[in-house]
């Protein structure tokens, strides 16, 4: 068993543990920032749709000349902002998909390059302090692939959105919050749990 | 006072103008106060607008619940002592958006004298044209007329917003339909009238009499 081979690898493993457990703050914290406007998304729809359903020209509105498609031009200018919003949330969302990407890649690079000098015995090891090499490969490795998977379909979500389907703007929110998947979620928090003396270790 | 020759308002690179050039900047300095104000009042308004909405359609569950309710004596009057707390909550709510309206109405008001002060300016402007023959721009590039094109497109948008707005007032406490209570409310709200160009003659004119700098 080569020492400095998994002393190299245990430090890489740290760093991407460690740009793991910011990135997962960020991405929670921008996914909060999306539910209110995916909220004013909805309520927007509903506008649309309350509008489509009266019929003005019955109502004291009548005497306002093009109410109508002036009212419906100005909802559909926001829900344009609001896309705006989105697209600017899905692009931190982004950067936290690459950063988590990036470092996993590194890990196993100096994996690889190590490979021939660690054998298996020592990369199954553990102790009380700190999780097998394979264990902290595979952590790192789900948790890559949940953030590639929650962006890209939160990404196809919003793409497919049409703003001048009403109903569809309107299930919007629901659609994006069912989502969210809670399991892989814990997965990354319980692997952060499991490497946290690990990472805090000289 | 204001009949200082363009030529003299706009000679040299001073900051400081005068005559017609120093009302016409003035002028522009308070629609754009008054549209700041405007725009406060219509988000506070919105805000009552959808107190009185939900407090509308609570009303409404309260009475179905006592309909539902009937056989059973009590919880009646629990019920109709909170309609009623309800009404009058609705009532206050109302009011407060009324206060809201006037505020508007008298803001159009200032806005209405504005535009005829402009229009005083650019008649001005062109009677002095007329004897002198001097056509130089007050400020840039725009002719005074401009600025009463300007000042009237803004008086008509924010006129016909308070006329919609007062049939908003009128019927929002009254309408039994939600889809044109929520109409109701996305008018107050999104006010369909004041279009994007609207802010952009705004911004323009800001720009044209220098408080914005370029």
């Amino acid at each position: 068993m080569s020492k400095p081979a998994l002393l190299s690898l245990h430090q890489a493993l740290k760093r991407s543990f460690h740009s793991l457990e910011q990135n997962q703050e960020v991405w929670n914290s921008v996914l909060e920032e999306c539910r209110p406007l995916m909220g004013s998304l909805c309520n927007l729809a509903e506008q649309l749709l309350a509008l489509n359903n009266v019929q003005i020209s019955s109502t004291p509105l009548a005497r306002f000349p093009n109410l109508q498609d002036r009212l419906r031009f100005k909802l559909l200018v926001a829900v344009d902002t609001v896309l705006e919003k989105m697209a600017e949330k899905m692009c931190s969302l982004q950067m936290v998909r690459d950063a988590v990407g990036n470092k996993v890649t590194a890990a196993f690079q100096v994996y690889e390059q190590h490979a021939d000098t660690l054998d298996l015995s020592a990369c199954l090891q553990r102790s009380a302090a700190a999780p097998s090499v394979a264990d902290m490969l595979e952590w790192l490795q789900d948790a890559d692939r949940y953030y590639r998977q929650q962006y890209l379909k939160r990404k196809a979500l919003l793409q497919a959105l049409k703003s001048n389907d009403h109903s569809d703007l309107q299930s919007a929110p629901k659609r994006w919050e069912a989502l969210a998947m809670p399991e892989e979620e814990d997965r990354v928090s319980d692997a952060l749990a499991s490497v946290s003396f690990f990472m805090d270790s000289p | 006072m204001e009949a200082k020759s363009p030529g003299v308002s706009a000679s040299g690179r001073k900051p400081v103008v005068s005559g017609s050039a120093r009302k016409l900047k003035d002028n522009a300095a308070d629609w754009h106060n008054l549209i700041m104000k405007w725009n406060r009042l219509n988000d506070d308004g919105s805000t009552i607008a959808n107190q009185i909405v939900n407090l509308k359609l609570s009303k409404e569950s309260v009475k179905e619940a006592v309909v539902a309710g009937e056989d059973d004596q009590t919880p009646i009057t629990r019920h109709t002592a909170s309609a009623s707390a309800i009404g009058s909550e609705l009532e206050d709510r109302c009011f407060a958006l009324t206060a809201i309206l006037e505020k508007m109405a008298h803001l159009v008001s200032k806005m209405e004298k504005l535009a005829s002060s402009t229009k005083g300016v650019c008649e001005l402007q062109e009677f002095q044209l007329e004897h002198t023959g001097v056509c130089t721009p007050l400020f840039h590039t725009w002719a005074a007329s401009h600025f009463e094109d300007v000042s009237s497109l803004l008086l008509r948008a924010y006129r016909e917003e308070l006329a919609l707005k007062e049939v908003i007032v009128g019927e929002l406490a009254h309408t039994s339909s939600a889809d044109l209570a929520l109409v109701y409310l996305s008018c107050w709200l999104y006010q369909p009238y004041l279009q994007p160009s609207t802010a952009l003659q705004l911004e323009s004119l800001l720009l044209e009499t220098g408080h914005r700098v370029l």
